[in-house]
């Protein structure tokens, strides 16, 4: 074996290649196509369904009717975003900078609420924002706020869930990047007499920067088709689009809407992607190799 | 008190719990919805055989000679919700009632808590349905809308009403007579609930009108249930319309009606279980409720109380049924009509909390459990049953139709 992996060496890269590709094939591209087969299907479970490539309108007339869900997603998700890279950034920054020989508690204390369920984490919120739960139950006692004020069921409690529910998807990739940041480029910035502000702006936020765009990817990425938190948090006037592809599916047994609106999903998150990615410029991705 | 427990907190209804967490698996259903969809003509209802269609179990002589009696199976599959099966109170990795069956028949009942969702239990034996073959189960538990689509694909085995004397003589009249199952010979109740006003009286008061859904009193304070035929069946009640008999006409007026209260900003949420949840925790003080989460909630927070209103309630029903091709159908029945004899309902009942189609079985908890016997959102009374209602049986197109109208209402549309 040995020997023949000697005089093929060429063939080695495809071997190890090859179980993650296997993997990719089996459970992304052949669903994938199978879904973008069924999104040009018409009919229903009961007569039957056709496939027809005139039925492309199953695309136009998705984005119509559920034009207010996609546009709640990329308002959600990139709220969220924003949010969690404000959170993040000066929470990395210290844990980094100042986080001396509690560093790995620190990360450890980022990760932790990972170690519970994803719903449980969302529910919580829900007791927290209740109505008269303990946030808002002392503020109305107080008088300082309105009795019939709210924050459970706005888009306000669903921005905050996303954003808590990604937090460290953001946090980890900045950190990692600021982590690496050569200190003595800050020293010698600072020994050339610029203030602490002028070398964070020139030396250590650009380096920075590879986290800040992977952090952003894998935070905007599921929050755009997230749906747990319109659910449990939300009101009918807060659904996104991954609450009418879940219905679609599941409920309405509609698979040519669903899987077209899947679609029209990733399509507009390639696009995002892609806008993001010139702005930001790929080279500071690849070279920061997070 | 577990009934439902887990499902409620996660604030989805069972049947949406699972199905949300298999999103990322999507790609099954598409496996198993395939490109021909129900091949089957609708309604080619089995046709009426005299002798049970056991196949498998029974001697493969179909002879015109009288039948003899057929003998029941070794083993039995048999699919149903969690929390829908008695323990054994000495064992609690076994179930009571299937001990018994086991011992006056000898058949293993291979018993799974298999179904956690209409549409997605039924995507899993969808191909087998299709293709006219053994599902591998001999009894499954659905709802209402979902027994009623099988029953007209075609998908489902006709029972003899001949091997089954407890339930023709113990099932409650208020189930007899669906549009959707008119000869009742392809469904049996399981279990039931009510739908009506779940509310905390110490900030509303009694109530018994379903207007207070309505009311712009408790604006932000009133979840609606995320199934569509509660919602548009109580709204239909409170317009004074029969849910039994809905049109697409009744349907655009209850959405009209729902889509006003939404407007108003009365309505907070559309919820699966999880107004339970925010009736305890005070979020809502009212609530489009069933009873049997009720049961449980009315234990953590006693100023929490279920009425049925006076215009009147829903009933919803999980529903026996024989899986068409299905190898133990004789002894399926023999099993459903077992479940029927009042005693046995009685087991079940003081365990599972829900509303028992069988008569009987409150006199015999009388004696041994009073506490579930007397509970009116166990075994309603029959001026309470009176007032209640069956969603009609909606054909695909009608279904969808309601579908579309609610989803503009509850966000998904």
């Amino acid at each position: 074996m040995g020997g023949f992996l000697r005089r093929h060496k060429r063939i080695v890269p495809y071997l190890l290649l090859a179980p993650g590709l296997l993997w990719l094939a089996v459970f992304y591209v052949l669903p994938g196509i199978q879904m973008f087969v069924t999104s040009f299907w018409s009919g229903t479970l009961e007569t039957g369904y056709e496939f027809a490539l005139s039925n492309i309108s199953n695309y136009t007339a998705a984005l119509t009717r559920f034009a207010p869900q996609f546009t709640r997603s990329i308002l959600y998700g990139g709220a969220a975003t924003l949010l969690t890279f404000a959170i993040s950034y000066p929470l990395a920054y210290t844990i980094a900078f100042r986080g001396g020989r509690y560093k790995n508690l620190l990360l450890f204390l980022v990760v932790a609420p990972f170690f519970t369920s994803f719903l449980l984490r969302t529910l919580s919120w829900k007791i927290i924002l209740g109505d008269t739960g303990i946030l808002l139950g002392p503020l109305k006692n107080a008088g300082v706020l309105p009795e019939e004020f709210r924050l459970l069921a706005t888009p306000v409690a669903v921005i905050f869930g996303i954003t808590y529910n990604f937090l460290p998807f953001m946090t980890l990739p900045i950190y990692v990047s600021l982590e690496k940041v050569d200190r003595r480029l800050v020293e010698a910035a600072e020994d050339l007499f610029a203030t602490s502000f002028g070398a964070f702006r020139r030396i250590t936020l650009p380096l920075s920067l590879p986290g800040v765009f992977a952090g952003s990817l894998l935070t905007f990425i599921p929050a755009m088709g997230d749906y747990v938190n319109a659910e449990l948090l939300g009101n009918p006037d807060t659904t996104m689009i991954g609450n009418v592809i879940q219905n679609q599916f599941l409920t309405q047994n509609n698979y040519p809407t669903a899987s077209a609106l899947s679609f029209l999903l990733m399509a507009g998150i390639l696009i995002a992607v892609g806008i993001y990615a010139r702005l930001l410029g790929t080279e500071e991705l690849t070279a920061g190799g997070v | 008190m577990h009934d439902n427990d887990a499902a409620r907190r996660l604030d989805l209804t069972r049947r949406q719990f699972v199905a949300g967490s298999a999103m990322a698996g999507f790609t099954v259903f598409l496996a198993a919805c395939g490109r021909s969809g129900a091949s089957v003509a609708p309604s080619t209802a089995p046709v009426a055989s005299t002798a049970p269609s056991d196949a498998a179990s029974v001697a493969p002589s179909a002879s015109v000679e009288p039948t003899p009696k057929p003998s029941t199976s070794a083993e039995l599959n048999f699919a149903n919700w969690t929390y829908y099966m008695d323990l054994d109170p000495k064992d609690e990795t076994k179930y009571k009632t299937l001990e018994d069956f086991k011992a006056k028949y000898g058949t293993t009942v291979k018993y799974q808590e298999a179904i956690d969702g209409n549409d997605e239990f039924v995507g899993t034996i969808k191909p087998q349905l299709e293709g006219g073959q053994d599902t591998g189960w001999d009894l499954v538990v659905l709802t209402d809308w979902m027994a009623a689509r099988l029953i007209r694909l075609g998908w489902v085995e006709q029972m003899d009403l001949g091997n089954m004397p407890n339930v023709t003589a113990n099932l409650q009249d208020v189930y007899k007579g669906v549009t959707w199952d008119p000869t009742d010979d392809h469904h049996v109740p399981w279990q039931s609930g009510m739908t009506g006003l779940g509310y905390d009286k110490a900030k509303t008061g009694v109530l018994t009108s379903l207007d207070a859904f309505f009311d712009a009193k408790y604006k932000g304070k009133v979840d609606y249930l995320t199934e569509m035929r509660d919602t548009i069946g109580l709204t239909m009640l409170k317009l004074g319309l029969e849910p039994s008999k809905a049109t697409n006409a009744d349907c655009d007026a209850a959405i009209a009606e729902i889509k006003k209260a939404k407007d108003a900003g009365i309505v907070r949420a559309f919820k699966g279980n999880g107004y339970a949840e925010d009736l305890k925790s005070g979020d809502v003080v009212l609530a489009m409720a069933w009873s049997g989460d009720m049961v449980q909630a009315l234990v953590d927070k006693p100023t929490l109380q279920f009425t049925v209103a006076d215009q009147g309630g829903m009933l919803w029903t999980d529903n026996c049924l024989i899986p068409k091709g299905a190898k133990n159908a004789y002894t399926a029945q023999v099993l459903i009509d077992f479940c029927y004899d009042p005693a046995i309902a009685a087991q079940i009942e003081a365990y599972v909390n829900y509303i028992c189609p069988v008569k009987g079985a409150a006199d015999v908890l009388l004696a041994t459990d009073p506490d579930v016997a007397n509970n009116p959102l166990i075994f309603p009374p029959a001026d309470i049953l009176a007032r209640l209602h069956i969603f009609n049986g909606l054909d695909e197109a009608t279904e969808k139709y309601f579908n579309d109208q609610f989803a503009t209402v509850n966000g998904l549309g």
